[in-house]
């Protein structure tokens, strides 16, 4: 259930990045929301799909 | 003193290259050549070329020693006999000798890409153990039929099928048929549907082939990728249907969006993002598709029995050739020499003689890279590692290739210096942080550095090349954000969190279903023995003797 739940935060990512396509035609707010689908895409790989994998990581067994 | 020598020194020849730059041109010693008068550039007519003398029989028939009267206007083909040689034939000639130019150096500039092949294999199988070699070797083997494969049989047409006339290579005009949906008001492409088996939609044409040739061998680059994060415990049968589906899927896709008339490359004509999101020899395309899906399945797999202690302390587990390892990286430097000049896709024409400051940038940027990372840690660890130097020249080259096209050399070589650190830097985190077992450092190398290039390209991109005249539909040429524009930055960005969101995501979603269907990890016994007899059946060393290891052993 974290694996899928870490997919979507992945995936949100890179939403909020297209979203920052169309809510703004400044260069500056797309950059910010870029930055933050950028961050938001490394929380979901980094903080929940691999966190998920360590739980029961082989070297734990 | 000796510190003051050494300044002096430093100085002394800094400064000559600094000074050199800032000087104004001195004026030539010769006037200027007088401009062509009218008459010298009217327009030739057929009494001229009637008037041209070509070499007579009896003195070819004596040899040319000197090269003088090979090639001259009787071999130009003529139309018709009678008429003899016209204004049109020369034309004609003229127009194919362009193209088969730039038909000549992207098949060679592919052919020296299929050979980092090559490379790849035996740099990854001398980063890992002997009792794996058979293994490696295999995966890294077949992943080229593998990919090729499925990249004729589904994934050129989604890449290609819709790229539009390449003028470079005489038009490609069946490659016609771009898939878009219309959001916000523009229309963005998402695959192409011309090209399934090099026949569909009138695909069966010689520009294309060539187009087909220098794409498949870079798909098959990205794929390799994966085969070292994921050797000495991947399930061979698994390895087999994630790299058909990477060479299917995953990987066209996002090169569709980059190089193949889809939305990314759109990102300067519908959104006003600088030239849209701008990728020359693949950065991010090849490499961090690669790194990003080695990411996924690396998280998948899991590490290697021994890797970690019971308190997830990293141990090391060093490979077991450094000659295979340096030999390779060679092997790949020289190939890059195709991969990054190549994707002009020409040398005729249209700004092509930039294959010369790309090629530069090319070994420049490799260079530093290397330097970069021997120096980090010399530093940090006291010796000059030469797995992490060799990382280093691999991750200076993967870093240029998206900006070696558009940059100057100064900037390749700070590329490439920032590439070396990354890739120490981010082998560190991997191991250390995300526990995730990489004996080959690929995700380092070619997923960090890869974004890394992709940004770069936002920042360094210095305006003075010109291919054709525009890029990716826009006039004029791509500029960084330290060269005014800053749009080109956040299409870069873009392009970046396209890969971190979204092709992330694709492939783990790939490799669950993998997973599922024949499990991704060799079992226990076979990864202690060594994955050459149990996957391969047979030993790639059978006079060897392979220290046994058991898991109570490596922990």
């Amino acid at each position: 259930m974290r694996v899928v739940l870490g997919m979507v935060v992945t995936l949100a990512g890179f939403l909020i990045a297209m979203l920052g396509l169309v809510i703004t035609a400044s260069i500056g707010g797309r950059l910010v929301l870029t930055l933050i689908g950028i961050a938001v895409s490394l929380t979901g790989i980094m903080g929940v799909i691999n966190r998920a994998y360590l739980k029961n990581a082989i070297w734990k067994n | 003193m000796k510190v003051f020598v050494v300044f002096l020194m430093i100085a002394c020849f800094s400064g000559l290259p600094v000074l050199a730059l800032g000087q104004t041109p001195a004026p030539a010693s010769q006037p200027a050549a007088a401009a062509p008068s009218a008459s010298a550039s009217a327009p030739i007519t057929d009494a001229d070329l009637k008037a041209v003398q070509a070499p007579r029989p009896e003195e070819k028939a004596q040899g040319d020693p000197g090269g003088t009267i090979t090639g001259n206007a009787s071999d130009i083909s003529v139309s018709d006999a009678k008429k003899g040689l016209t204004l049109p034939d020369i034309l004609n000639e003229i127009g194919q000798d362009k193209i088969a130019i730039n038909f000549v150096w992207t098949l060679i500039t592919g052919f020296l890409v299929m050979f980092m092949q090559a490379g790849f294999a035996i740099v990854e199988t001398g980063l890992t153990r002997a009792k794996n070699a058979n293994h490696t070797m295999m995966m890294n083997f077949m992943v080229y039929g593998v990919g090729m494969l499925a990249y004729w049989l589904i994934g050129f047409a989604i890449q290609e099928g819709g790229v539009g006339a390449i003028a470079n290579l005489g038009g490609t005009a069946p490659l016609n048929a771009e898939h878009t949906i219309r959001i916000f008001g523009k229309d963005l492409g998402l695959w192409g549907n011309s090209g399934f088996f090099l026949m569909h939609h009138g695909t069966y044409d010689v520009g294309v082939m060539v187009v087909f040739l220098f794409q498949m061998v870079f798909m098959d680059t990205a794929l390799t990728i994966v085969t070292g994060t994921c050797a000495e415990r991947w399930k061979y049968s698994a390895f087999v249907i994630s790299s058909f589906l990477m060479g299917a899927f995953t990987y066209p896709l996002f090169a569709n969006w980059a190089w193949g008339g889809g939305w990314l490359a759109g990102l300067g004509t519908n959104f006003g993002l600088g030239h849209g999101y701008a990728d020359f020899a693949g950065s991010g395309v090849v490499h961090s598709v690669g790194g990003v899906t080695a990411l996924a399945l690396g998280i998948i797999v899991g590490p290697r029995i021994g890797k970690y202690t019971r308190k997830g302390k990293p141990n090391a587990i060093p490979g077991h050739d450094i000659v295979l390892v340096l030999t390779g990286c060679f092997i790949l430097a020289f190939g890059w020499f195709g991969f990054n000049p190549g994707s002009t896709l020409g040398a005729a024409g249209s700004g092509n003689l930039r294959i010369a400051s790309v090629a530069v940038n090319t070994m420049l940027a490799g260079m530093a890279g290397s330097f970069s990372a021997m120096l980090y840690m010399w530093l940090r660890y006291q010796k000059p590692d030469a797995s992490m130097s060799a990382n280093g020249l691999l991750a200076g080259l993967v870093a240029i290739t998206a900006p070696s096209g558009f940059v100057n050399p100064v900037a390749s070589v700070i590329i490439g210096l920032v590439a070396g650190f990354l890739v120490c830097v981010s082998v560190e985190f991997v191991d250390r942080v995300l526990k995730v077992d990489d004996p080959v450092g690929a995700i380092s190398v070619h997923g960090a550095n890869g974004l890394w290039g992709v940004i770069s390209v936002g920042l360094f991109a210095d305006g003075t090349s010109n291919f054709g005249g525009a890029w990716n539909g826009v006039n004029g040429s791509v500029r960084g954000l330290f060269y005014g524009d800053p749009g080109q930055l956040v299409a870069q960005l873009i392009g970046g969190v396209t890969l971190i969101g979204f092709v992330f995501t694709l492939s783990f979603a790939f490799g669950l279903l993998v997973d599922w269907l024949v499990g991704h990890r060799s079992p226990a016994k076979a990864e202690l023995e060594g994955l050459d007899i149990p996957e391969m059946g047979a030993l790639c060393y059978p006079e060897f003797v392979l220290r046994e290891e058991t898991g109570a052993a490596v922990q």
